[in-house]
Parts: structure tokens; sequence; C-alpha cells
């Protein structure tokens, strides 16, 4: 349950990072970008995902296109806006840090 | 086969099933709950809406589909993930906090019917569900006040047309006012505008004009009608078809039985009481066949029907049931030709007077024998020992065997000759006059008289061997002018030309004999005289009173009018022709 909770808290933490790094390739559609998580083993259900672009478009970090699809209605794609950026960039510098860290506590850090 | 739905669901025209938009209503209640207090809640609910749609819309094309079912919308509920799953993502954001007031709106009840646990219509069971009882004490309460008059069936038929059926899960939750977990928590003013228009639009949904309910009502009624006759009813109508059964068997039994008495096996004798002695000998045996097969044929149909009923099984097959139907109308044809030929043998009438002049006496007393009249043959049948000679069988006028319903009717007139005289007259019908006359020859009826006591058998009989062809005796009993007449209370109904019953005696305080004059115009009765007497001696008194008081004041106009007045009343009750 405790191992849970962090694993839980961890995902959470990196969920938007991931988020932004992959609408930060390009254009894309919110399944899209669920299919990536999937591949990446950060198993996330659809239902997840939205409520979190919402956020990061109200903070101005995304923006989207209405682009007419075949079948269904028309989807929203998804694409970082100059602030998103200057966010992602910013977050890299932190996974760099928080990665070393990492590895620093696993391996100690003269290795 | 299953209802199929319309939806609009981000923007598309999706079909789906029922019991599918069920799932999905609930599923899209729930993710709204949950997003209620979440800031974007209407962004993010859209979009998911529209991701679901375009799912739906996929899966369709896929599998070639045109319609949506369960297994779709489960498909796409795992996709998009259940609402516990979202709580890992964005937890702590919009914990759902639940709205005390739009928890009580839902779990308040509503009254419908329901149709998963009814016996009828569903109608105590959803008034059940809405006050909280159990359906049997409702039901019990219904059947009871149903003998107030039907009043309980009006009331349940009212019920029926006015309650809703509980179609879908919603209604069926908001009858049980189960807790609305999964309805709609509407926060946003739209969403709540969107829920007001949708209740409206089921309101109006239920507000049917009366006629469409009727018609629902109807044939809803019928429904239950057909569910009742093919189940319990069909109950009931197996043990009526197992009474008629058994009772018809008997029936037959009896039949069977009778046919063997009356082709003499026991009792041959039967054939000398009516209606049976309207039978030729010849003919019986042909008449009793054609009878016996008029009356069993149809019987036996009963049964084997009722078989039927019973049992689901045809007893007999077509072939036979039509024989059977052709010896029926075999019999219906014997009898009725029978029945014709004995008619024409009522044809022809004759008569036969017998003339006794009696012994002169001042007053006769006339009265009835109620103790059968026997042969010797009647006797012995009876075992009827003559030499008891107290025994007496009283005959009970209405009830038992006897030969004729026709009575013995006794006239009474004048004797212009001065001699009392009793007139026997014989009548009977026949083929022919001969056969007529010999018919009524065949009549044996006798009367007592001892000194002026008359006493008159009620009833005649036929002697052995003759037919019943509408014999009758009349009496005529003719006496003088001044002679009295004692007629006992039991003669008064054989009596046929005078109303006796009228005739009340004072002096008699048992009102069992009544005695009567014979005058120039007709028998009278001396109670009735005497009154009459009396009246007439009371006119006449006043009569004369009145000439003394027309004397009194000769020229008070208006007196002499009053007093002459009524002179002209008293005189014409007494039968006194005006002078002038």
């Amino acid at each position: 349950m405790i191992a849970e909770n962090t694993q839980t808290q961890m995902r959470k933490g990196i969920l938007e990072y991931c988020v932004l790094s992959i609408i930060s390739r390009g254009e894309i559609y919110a399944s899209d970008i669920i299919a990536e998580l999937r591949s990446a083993k950060l198993l996330v259900v659809e239902g997840t995902l939205y409520p979190l672009l919402t956020r990061l478009k109200n903070n101005g970090l995304l923006s989207y296109n209405w682009v007419e699809s075949t079948s269904g209605p028309p989807r929203k794609y998804y694409t970082l806006t100059e602030d998103g950026r200057g966010i992602l960039s910013q977050l890299d510098q932190t996974w760099q840090e928080l990665a070393y860290a990492v590895g620093v506590s696993q391996k100690g850090a003269n290795s | 086969m299953e209802k199929t739905i319309i939806i609009n669901i981000g923007n598309t025209i999706i079909h789906i099933e029922e019991s599918a938009y069920e799932l999905l209503k609930a599923y899209l209640n729930e993710v709204k709950q949950h997003f209620a207090n979440h800031a974007d809640d209407l962004e993010i609910v859209t979009d998911i809406e529209n991701r679901i749609a375009e799912l739906l819309t996929e899966q369709l094309e896929e599998q070639k589909k045109q319609v949506v079912d369960a297994a779709n919308v489960n498909s796409v509920i795992t996709q998009m993930g259940r609402v516990h799953d979202f709580d890992t993502v964005e937890e702590g954001e919009e914990e759902p906090v639940l709205n005390n007031a739009y928890q009580y709106q839902y779990t308040e009840k509503k009254l419908y019917r329901d149709m998963d646990n009814r016996m009828v219509a569903g109608v105590c069971s959803g008034i059940a569900h809405y006050i909280n009882a159990d359906p049997k004490w409702i039901r019990l309460a219904t059947f009871l006040i149903s003998f107030v008059g039907g009043f309980g069936l009006l009331v349940y038929a009212l019920l029926w047309i006015i309650m809703p059926k509980a179609k879908s899960r919603i209604e069926r939750m908001e009858m049980k006012g189960e807790p609305a977990n999964l309805q709609g928590f509407q926060k946003n003013l739209d969403e709540e505008l969107q829920a007001v228009k949708e209740r409206l639009s089921e309101v109006n949904k239920h507000a049917q004009p009366i006629f469409g309910r009727l018609g629902i009502f109807i044939g809803e009624f019928f429904e239950w009608l057909g569910r009742f006759l093919s189940g319990t009813g069909k109950v009931i109508f197996k043990v009526i078809a197992g009474f008629i059964i058994v009772f018809g068997v008997l029936f037959l039994l009896a039949l069977i039985i009778s046919a063997a008495a009356f082709q003499g096996f026991w009792d041959a004798s039967i054939y000398e009481y009516f209606p049976f002695s309207i039978i030729n000998e010849s003919n019986r045996g042909i008449i009793l066949f054609g009878a016996f097969i008029v009356c069993f044929v149809p019987i036996l149909a009963l049964i084997l029907f009722s078989i039927r009923v019973a049992f689901n099984k045809q007893a007999i097959n077509k072939t036979l049931s039509f024989a059977l139907l052709i010896i029926w109308l075999a019999g219906v044809a014997v009898t009725g030709y029978q029945a014709a030929k004995i008619s024409s043998e009522f044809k022809q009438h004759a008569e036969l007077t017998q003339t006794a002049d009696l012994k002169t006496y001042k007053t006769y007393i006339l009265d009835i024998d109620k103790s059968k009249y026997f042969s010797k043959e009647d006797s012995i049948a009876y075992h009827i020992d003559a030499n008891q000679k107290s025994r007496i069988v009283v005959d009970d006028f209405e009830d038992g065997p006897f030969v004729s319903p026709n009575q013995i009717r006794i006239d009474i007139s004048k004797s212009e000759s001065g001699i009392t005289r009793l007139t026997q007259k014989y009548e009977s019908q026949g083929k022919t006059f001969q056969s007529a006359l010999q018919n009524a020859q065949n009549i044996s009826y006798s009367y007592g008289t001892k000194d002026s006591v008359l006493v008159f058998s009620p009833r005649f009989q036929l002697r052995k061997g003759t037919i019943w062809r509408n014999q009758e005796v009349r009496l005529n009993l003719e006496v003088p002018v001044g002679t009295r007449l004692i007629l006992k209370e039991d003669t008064y109904r054989y009596i046929n030309n005078y109303w006796t019953w009228d005739c009340k005696n004072t002096e008699n305080d048992h009102n069992d004999y009544s005695v009567w004059i014979m005058t120039e115009d007709g028998l009278k009765c001396v109670a009735q005289l005497k009154e009459e007497a009396i009246k007439k001696e009371k006119l006449q008194k006043e009569l004369f009173d009145l000439e003394l008081l027309r004397n009194n004041k000769p020229n008070d106009t208006i007196y002499q009018d009053s007093v002459s007045n009524r002179m002209r009343e008293v005189k014409d009750e007494l039968g006194i022709k005006p002078e002038q």
C-alpha cells in the first residue's frame, strides 16, 4: 500500500512532464498521446489525460487546433505554446537534476 | 430484439441499445459527478464525450454494425477508465464533494408501476416502493376494498392509467428511491438547465393525452388478461373442466339408468303418469331412444370438450365427433317426428256428459276429498292394505306423479227446473272423433254424496292403458233459487265461474268456509248480502230522515238544494230511479 502510494506519486509527477515532452515533438491527438504513454509503459487510462490537458491548456502551456476527422467528431490536436516550451526546458533541466539525484542516491557520488 | 435509442454525443448521432444507453448514461453521470468541482469540468466532460463518440463510431465501423451494444460501451469504458482510476493522477485537485441538496433531490422517490415485481400491472408494488411497505399488504388491502362495491378495482384501474411504468433503470431507481450515485450531478448552470429540460420532456412524455394513456391501459389490460388466461386462468378452467367431466359422467350414468327404467326394466307404471302418459305404447321405445340420444350426445360432447381443456388432449378425432353429430341430428329428427305425430292426435275433440239428479236439500255442503282416489290396482301397486281402513293417503295437490295436469272444474248455476242436478262432462282430444270419445270414456272420476254433503275428488284418473290426450272433467252443479251452499275453502280453487275467495264470513273465525245462496241473479255470498242489506237499511233510514228535513226550511234555497242533492245520492245508491 505504501509502495503503491509512492509509485502513484512518482508517476503523477512525471506524467505531466512526459505529456509535455510528447507534445513537444509535434502536433498530436489525445489518443495518440495515450498510445505513446502506453508504449512508454506509463500506463494510464484516457480519462486521466483530459483533465490534465485541459489544465495545461488553461495554464497557457498548450494550445490546440480543431482538425476534421474521418470518423466521429473533429479532434483537438495539441501543440506546445512558447510558454510551454519554456516550462518544458525548465522541466528538462529539473529532470536532469532528478536523474542525477536518483543516480547518485542509488550508486554513490563517486561512481 | 432490443429497443434502440438515438443519442447525440459529441455532436455525433449514434444508435444505441437501451441497455447500453443506460450503461453509458450511468458512466457519463459518474464522470460528470467526478469532475463536478473541477474548474474546467465542462470542457473535460466535453472532451471525454467527444472521445467516446469517436471510439463508438470507430467500433461500429470496425465491426460493421449499426447499433452500439453494451459490449461496445464496456470496451469504451475500459479504455477511458473508471473514475477511481482518474483519482490516481489528479488527486487532491478535484476531490468530489457530494452536494447534499442534489443528493436529496435524487433520493426523492417517484411513483412508478413496478413491472419486475407485478401481479397484475405493478400498481401495488409501485405504491409499496413509494411508501416503503411490503407489497403483499398493499395487495391485501386492494383485494379487501375490492369487495366494497368494487371500489378497489376502480381505484386500481385508475392508478393503472395514471401511474407510468418504470421502464428504464433510472426510473426503477427513482421508484425505489435508491441513492443516486450514478445519477447526474450537475453543478454547472447550463447543465442544470439541460437537466430541467430533460425532466420537462419526460414529464411531457408521462402526461400523454388521456386517450393515449387509455390505449396503453387497454393494451396492457388485455396483455395481462392473456397472461392470466394462459397462466392462473388456465388452472381455473381446468378445474371447471374437471368438475364438468365428473358431473357430466354422473349425469350420463343417471341418463342411462333412467332410460333403462323407462324401458320397463323396473317400473312400467311410470307411463301411467303425466307427462309420460302422452306417449303411445307402440312408440315408447323409439321416442325413448330418440330422447335419450338428444340428451346424451350434447353432454358427451361437453365432457369430451372438457377433457380437451383439462388435459390438452383431443379425446376423439374429427370423424368420430362428426359421427356423433350425425347421430344427434338423427335423434332430433326421430324425436321431432314422433312429437309431431303425437300432436296430431290432439286434433279432434269429443265430450261425454253424464247427469245425476240429487236429492233436494235446503243447504248443500261442498267439499274436496284430499285423500287420493285409489283403484284396486293402485292399492296393490302402492302396497296399501285394503283392510287397514284408517290409513288415508293424502294428496298434496301439487307434488308427486299424477295422471293429468288438468284439475277438475266446478261450475255452479241456477236450476230452472227446481231440481238439483250434477252434470259431469268428460272431454278429450284424439286423432279422430271416435278415438277422442274413446279417450273421454276412459276417464274415471268419482264424487261422493252423503246426505247434503257433496265431496269431490280433486283429480280424475285415467283407466289403465289410456294415453293422455288432454282429458278434462268439468262438473256443473245446478241448484234451485233459494238453496244455500256452504263452500269449504278447499273447493275455492276448483270453482270455475265464481270468485269465491272474497266472500268473508264474519261469523267464521277460521275463514275456512263461506256461505252462498242461489238467487235469481246467480250465486251470492250471504255475508255480502247481509252487509248490503245493512247498508240499504241505513240508506233508507237516511232517506226517510232527509224527507223530514226537506219540510223544515222551505224558503232556504241553499238548504233545500243540499238536502235534495243528498237525497239524489242516496236514491242512486239504493237503485231508486229519480222521479221525473
